[in-house]
């Protein structure tokens, strides 16, 4: 099947999901019954790390949206709404934000009390129908990543090619499921946690190096980010390596980017990448090339005490690492390989931690 | 220095009259401040005419009329349709102290007898200027015919008796007195404490009565009488033998024409039997036999000491008369017009084990319950003792207390200080056990808080059904409407979505709305949801 047809195949299933929606509150109607619509939940208590799978899923529970409860119909209403926003959106292949369909839903007969409320709404739409919102139309507010390296994509007719588009290479667009990935010659994906990194490494022309793409998370990745760390993954079989700060708060977004975060779970299937691999920086890392380090505060041995207890981090390999660095009570960035000069972080360690992967 | 003799000091000792000590202190009145001094004036004048009126029975029906002069300056017309005062007795009323009939063991609105001639005296000190009276009145049986006579008079203070300045027959329609009066060094005020809120409330407990106010302002304001039933005279009580002082005993010894203590005891005291002065006797070893004038002071004591030992049957109640749930009831509404109002009136007590008193209470809720202050509607608390409002002294008093010791979230009023609210309650008994002279506010005895308290929680529960059924019927339609308004919504926008046309729905609205009124608590199903 071409992309083309993905795409316009991925509309369909939009549309008819949607459409099913109405359908089903209408035929319940037509039988005189009060109609009810099964969402699944997303309270703390349904939210499962699955095994097999390497991430977060939703469990099987789920809330009641009734008809003829007071306190219930008036979210009904609002998905009502949401799902004949959409439709419209996919249907004339179009894009909008949160924040635009709140504004939209000023002229409806149903009211929002905030932009959280209708976020709400959107994610519930997600959960029940079991797309994401990406595929409803609803664009995320930020950008995703910067990508840097030989990947050729098209998006409508545009052809773009991630290693001349200037140094800051390629920005993830939030619509990135209508781009399509047309050719590259690489063997792997570098992720780096700063902007400062990315540059470091397109300046020592690692991606020739490594032979890889080189992509700058800019801290947390976005949706965006992750469902194109997932498709290079999934759809162009590249291994991917994310090289972090050394500590807590770095480990963390190797681990979203791996096994998905507990919000997202309804989604993950669809984000998570549960084969990518953590470089570093970790505490053996910090021990071994003898780095410059900052003693960890309260809320970084805290937030490690709560890392260890999470299931994502079950591994032999990351208990270890979270017990050394409590143990050695410091956290180090990835930039102070510096200390070495500007080109060790190319010349030295990533091709040593590469290696023993 | 020079030394001077006893006899010449006491060339200075005067004896003072009651007239002249109260002239020196008027406070001891209550007239103290400018605005309580007008509202006490209020209070001596209705009170009098309310207690005239029913001694004769006939419907009281007063008009006031307050015109200002200049700043604090005013002149007082107070007319009633009561018997009248036969002329001889006029000045007797009005510029005698401590004359009356009020000084018996019986319920009654005021007790010290202080009360008119007080008025009368409060304005000859402030303005100098005489009091006008006119009277009419039966003599000798109706067919006398009316008689009507017009007096100005002023108080001789030194002799306590009537200087009549002018005399002058007068025509008259009916019964009753009429006096003017001029002020100065007063105050009317809408405040809580002045003189037409005194009205109101007298109105309240009063239901009986009928009022007509104009103000200085020239507005009038009429108070109509909410029941045609005029309450029964209480009946005098003889004093229960807990309720009595060494002195009390004494003073009954001196004036009684009984032959021996033993008789006097009997007759005097209530709930007194031969067995239990024989008993007395036998505890004590006085002579009970003995004429009462040889009642020693010593033997008193002795015998009230054991008063207190002994069992009495509780003192007889037959000489209260409440106000009654059913009369509280309509005076409430046709002051306050509340929303929602419930009274009670409860069985006769005993405090300190020999002073019968009945509590009643009345709470009311909405129309105009509660005062005004700015947006806000604030509680109320209306006092009352023997039917006449106390608007002095509130927080040392035990309706308040006991008021304010009350969990009133018990009762779905989270905040009782903010909520319209008028609670009412009213203390019968022929002895109030007053905190001070003022009689502004009562003792907090035990029994009484205990009373005042059982009283009001009891109301307070039928408050507590009406507002959560009000709640519940406004929670009710809110929930009709939500349905009302969304479910067209709903289905017109899942038709767009489905892309069919808008199918028939008002069966399936018939059966939410309905469902929506016989749930009373809203459906929380959302099973482990919390959207976090």
């Amino acid at each position: 099947m071409s992309h083309n047809n993905k795409i316009a195949n991925r509309k369909d299933i939009a549309i008819n999901k949607l459409k099913s929606l109405g359908e089903r509150i209408i035929e319940e109607i037509n039988q005189n019954n009060v109609p009810a619509l099964k969402v699944p939940s997303r309270g703390t208590s349904n939210i499962i790390y699955d095994e097999d799978k390497r991430y977060y899923v939703l469990g099987d529970r789920y809330g009641q949206r009734s008809l003829g409860n007071v306190k219930q119909i008036p979210k009904i209403a609002q998905m009502v709404y949401v799902a004949n926003f959409c439709k419209d959106l996919v249907r004339r292949g179009k894009t909008a934000t949160l924040r635009e369909m709140y504004y939209v839903s000023e002229g409806w007969d149903v009211d929002f009390g905030d932009q959280q409320e209708s976020n709400i709404v959107g994610e519930d739409l997600e959960v029940t129908l079991g797309m994401t919102r990406e595929d409803l139309g609803l664009m995320p507010e930020e950008d995703g990543a910067s990508v840097y390296g030989n990947l050729i994509m098209k998006e409508d007719d545009v052809e773009i090619n991630a290693l001349r588009l200037g140094k800051s290479g390629y920005t993830i667009s939030p619509t990135i499921d209508d781009v399509e990935f047309l050719d590259h010659d690489v063997d792997k994906v570098i992720a780096v946690e700063t902007m400062g990194m990315f540059h470091r490494l397109v300046q020592e022309e690692a991606y020739k190096k490594f032979n890889c793409l080189i992509v700058g998370l800019k801290g947390q990745a976005a949706r965006a980010t992750r469902r194109f760390l997932r498709r290079v993954n999934q759809d162009l079989n590249l291994p991917v390596y994310i090289c972090n700060d050394g500590d807590p708060w770095g480990f963390h977004i190797a681990m979203v980017i791996i096994s998905g975060s507990a919000k997202l779970a309804h989604v993950n299937h669809d984000l998570a990448t549960p084969d990518a691999k953590f470089l570093g920086v970790t505490a053996s890392d910090i021990i071994n090339y003898d780095l410059p380090t900052d003693p960890l505060k309260d809320i970084d041995v805290l937030r490690l005490k709560e890392l260890s207890k999470d299931p994502r981090y079950r591994d032999e390999q990351w208990q270890m690492e979270i017990k050394k660095m409590l143990k050695i009570g410091k956290k180090a960035e990835q930039q102070s390989f510096s200390k070495y000069g500007l080109e060790y972080v190319v010349d030295t360690y990533l091709p040593e931690k590469l290696d023993a992967m | 220095m020079v030394e001077r003799e006893a006899a010449e000091l006491f060339e200075e000792f005067k004896e003072l009259t009651a007239s002249e000590f109260f002239r020196r202190n008027k406070q001891m009145l209550g007239f103290s401040g400018k605005i309580r001094s007008l509202t006490m004036v209020f209070h001596e004048l209705i009170t009098n005419s309310l207690d005239a009126c029913e001694e004769a029975g006939i419907q009281p029906d007063i008009t006031i009329d307050l015109k200002r002069l200049d700043k604090d300056h005013y002149i007082l017309k107070h007319t009633d349709n009561g018997p009248g005062i036969p002329e001889a007795y006029i000045t007797k009323v009005y510029c005698t102290m401590f004359a009356g009939s009020k000084f018996r063991n019986i319920q009654s609105r005021g007790q010290q007898g202080l009360g008119c001639s007080g008025c009368v005296l409060l304005s000859q000190m402030t303005t100098g200027k005489p009091a006008k009276v006119v009277s009419g009145y039966y003599e000798g049986g109706k067919d006398k015919g009316l008689k009507g006579v017009e007096l100005t008079f002023k108080m001789d203070v030194k002799k306590n008796q009537g200087l009549i300045l002018d005399r002058k027959e007068a025509e008259v329609t009916q019964t009753g007195v009429s006096i003017e009066l001029h002020f100065k060094d007063v105050s009317y005020s809408l405040s809580e404490q002045g003189a037409f809120e005194y009205i109101r409330r007298t109105m309240i407990a009063n239901p009986h009565a009928k009022i007509k106010f104009r103000d200085p302002t020239g507005q009038i304001f009429i108070f109509d009488r909410a029941t045609d039933v005029i309450p029964p005279l209480p009946k005098e009580v003889l004093p229960h033998p807990r309720g009595v002082t060494a002195d009390d005993l004494i003073f009954m010894a001196k004036h009684t024409d009984k032959r021996r203590f033993r008789s006097l005891l009997t007759s005097s005291l209530s709930r007194m039997s031969t067995k239990r002065v024989n008993e007395i006797e036998e505890e004590t070893g006085i002579d009970l036999n003995k004429r009462p004038r040889d009642m020693k002071w010593e033997e008193a004591e002795q015998i009230v000491e054991l008063f207190a030992r002994m069992d009495f049957m509780a003192p007889p109640t037959s000489g209260l008369i409440p106000i009654g749930k059913e009369q509280i009831d309509k005076g409430i509404r046709e002051i306050l017009n509340p929303e929602f109002a419930a009274t009670t009136s409860r069985k006769p007590k005993t405090y300190r084990g020999g002073v019968a008193f009945v509590i009643e209470a009345g709470i009311s809720y909405g129309g105009d319950s509660g005062r005004l202050v700015g947006e806000q509607k604030k509680a109320e608390i209306m006092r009352f003792a023997n039917r006449v409002p106390l608007t002095f002294d509130q927080g040392s008093c035990a309706i308040t207390e006991a008021l304010k010791s009350i969990d009133w979230k018990r009762y779905g009023i989270r905040d009782l200080d903010n909520a319209p609210i008028t609670v009412f309650v009213n203390i019968v008994s022929t002895n109030v056990p007053y905190l001070s002279t003022g009689k502004q506010s009562v003792a907090p005895e035990p029994e009484i808080l205990h009373e005042v308290r059982q009283a009001t929680m009891k109301i307070a529960r039928n408050l507590q059904k009406y507002i959560r059924a009000k709640r519940a019927a406004k929670e009710e339609a809110m929930r009709s409407k939500i349905f009302e308004n969304l479910v067209p919504v709903i289905i017109r926008e899942a038709a767009v979505l489905a892309e069919t046309d808008v199918p028939e729905y008002d069966s399936v609205l018939a059966k939410v709305t309905r469902r929506a009124k016989f749930e009373n608590i809203p459906l929380e199903s959302e099973e482990g949801e919390d959207e976090s």
